[in-house]
């Protein structure tokens, strides 16, 4: 029965995102300009390898600043659908309420996968993919980061209460994680105390995997800077432990019960 | 019998403020029955446990038998819930929203497109099928979201205050689309409403004020127990008049400058009362009893001011 319901859960929200088309454009554009402004202003300042040999560096952390934005702001936005009328069918409907978080959850990486697909073909057409990459890890790169970027989002949004958070999530969360993850340069010449940062964040290892995946005959100093092992074990081990952190608090009464007198008293809907 | 819901002895605190006080409820599969009381006395909170969205501090819950308090997940399956505010996503069409809230509960596509025909016919809103919910009217978005609460064809509804805010014409029709629900599908209803005078329809009432149940019975009878009539008098020197009617109709229930007085002997000469008011009284009104008015004496005592 739940299949049923994740099956809608996931439905809706990819229908919600190909109506916002505003969105979706917005979330192609983005790593875009990172690659053909940023890009070729670094690129051609790195001089001895050339912008191009840079561009092509920022592959993997542009993808996965694509699932950055998508996948965590979708799960993030149950913050707002907090106060929705969909979360009032949804904390009626005959599940756990935990189930609430899981189905999010997925739903919300495959929001994330299916705009990196997306980019991926963008790309592909662009000459900065190729078949020449390593597929298999490539995949499942996507998909654990992906789901790291959507748990993670689903345990901000848990602990919050408004909207106005949001500017806070996107300034103190989205942009630091991005920006300290080796997305954009290698992590290896930073001060120790950002460099510890990077160590921490879980996003690191998602782009550190994906380098493994597409930047196969890279310079020692440009490539992936972590086994795969080490990478996959602290994304999943994160995700993991962000989601049942996420499901346990989603489970308590007084949280519950909270959340049954917003969507009573709330005359916003 | 077999009681639809069961209450003893429920009970819930939000902080220092009681909401609800050991309230004990017994209502009847196949009732239809209205929980009135005023805003802020308990009724949603109520309804509110008895869906299992909140833990009473003491007390049990059984609703079709089953322990609310053990088993949730098994009451939300049995049941549906329309709340105050509109359970529907405003950006997908009005058969979108039946769907998705049909897949929550399970049902397969066929079963779910049988109920969307003949709920969206029962509720006016064949036509729209295809409209966004942000489109609709609050009337429309009102039965749509009764429709949403039924699609699964729960045993017992809860509806809380379903007329809010909407017009006289738009609650005239969602009376009508409750009536029709009911001949249809003949589920146990519990229903909250300040507005009282609207739960004349329903077969029993339980009056609650600040989360305690004040008085229960078949809404006929209460008022027919309360008297034949009321006189409404609107005077600027109550005193005065009160001390005229006292003596023949009992302590009136005094409202600034109104009066209301029962008169519960059907062949009481009102025209020698008018005698003797003259023409010192602003209004002199005489109508038949509702529930506004069992409410009115239950809650306060005759001689209280300010209603």
């Amino acid at each position: 029965m739940i299949r049923r319901a994740l099956k809608a859960i996931i439905y809706r929200e990819l229908k919600r995102m190909f109506r916002q088309r505003g969105r979706l454009l917005s979330a192609m554009v983005r790593p875009l300009i990172w690659l053909f402004i940023i890009g070729s202003g670094f690129g051609a300042m790195l001089g001895q390898y050339g912008p191009a040999h840079y561009q092509q560096f920022l592959v993997p952390g542009l993808l996965c600043m694509v699932l950055l934005f998508g996948s965590m702001l979708a799960s993030l936005s149950l913050v707002y659908d907090k106060e929705s009328g969909v979360m009032r069918m949804l904390v009626i409907a005959p599940f756990p309420h935990y189930w609430i978080i899981i189905t999010r959850t997925i739903s919300a990486t495959i929001a994330g996968l299916v705009q990196a697909g997306l980019l991926i073909i963008i790309l592909f057409a662009l000459g900065y993919l190729d078949l020449s990459i390593n597929i298999g890890l490539f995949l499942l790169g996507l998909v654990v980061t992906a789901f790291l970027c959507a748990s993670a989002g689903i345990l901000l949004a848990v602990f919050s209460n408004t909207l106005e958070n949001f500017a806070v999530f996107m300034n103190f969360v989205i942009f630091p994680v991005f920006f300290l993850s080796g997305a954009l340069y290698p992590l290896q010449h930073l001060p120790p105390l950002l460099k510890w940062l990077t160590l921490i964040n879980p996003f690191s290892y998602g782009v550190d995997l994906l380098k493994h995946a597409v930047l196969l005959d890279f310079h020692e100093a440009f490539s992936a800077e972590f086994s795969v092992f080490h990478d996959l074990l602290f994304i999943i081990t994160f995700s993991i432990i962000a989601l049942l952190i996420a499901c346990m608090r989603f489970s308590q009464v007084r949280v519950i019960e909270k959340l049954a007198k917003v969507l009573s008293d709330s005359r916003r809907d | 019998m077999a009681f639809a819901i069961e209450t003893r002895q429920l009970s819930k605190h939000y902080g220092e403020l009681p909401a609800v006080k050991s309230l004990q409820l017994m209502i009847p599969a196949g009732q239809f029955h209205g929980l009135l009381g005023p805003n802020g006395s308990g009724k949603t909170t109520t309804i509110h446990m008895l869906c299992t969205l909140t833990r009473p501090d003491t007390g049990t819950i059984r609703i079709t038998g089953i322990n609310a308090l053990q088993h949730p997940v098994k009451v939300r399956q049995n049941i549906g819930l329309v709340f105050q505010e509109s359970a529907l996503d405003r950006s997908l069409s009005v058969e979108e929203n039946l769907y998705f809230a049909g897949a929550l509960y399970g049902l397969a596509d066929d079963v779910i497109k049988q109920r969307v025909d003949e709920l969206l016919q029962l509720f006016d809103l064949t036509d729209k099928r295809q409209t966004r919910v942000a489109a609709l009217s609050g009337g429309m978005r009102r039965g749509l979201d009764i429709a949403r609460g039924v699609l699964h064809q729960p045993k017992v509804l809860f509806l809380d205050e379903p007329t809010i805010g909407l017009d006289i014409i738009n609650r005239r029709n969602i009376w009508r689309f409750i009536k029709g629900l009911r001949q249809r599908l003949g589920m146990t209803v519990l229903l909250t409403t300040h507005y009282l005078e609207e739960a004349q329809a329903c077969d029993q009432v339980s009056f609650i004020r600040e989360g305690e149940l004040i008085g229960q019975g078949q809404p006929a009878a209460l008022i027919a127990d309360l008297g034949a009539y009321i006189l409404e008098i609107e005077t600027h020197t109550p005193e005065q008049h009160i001390e005229i009617i006292q003596p023949q109709l009992g302590p009136p229930i005094v409202d600034g400058d109104r009066l209301l007085f029962r008169i519960s002997d059907e062949t009481f000469a009102v025209s020698s009362l008018q005698k003797q008011l003259q023409a010192s009284v602003q209004a002199l009104h005489i109508r038949k009893p509702d529930l506004n008015d069992v409410y009115i004496w239950k809650n306060l005592a005759p001689g209280s001011m300010n209603l």
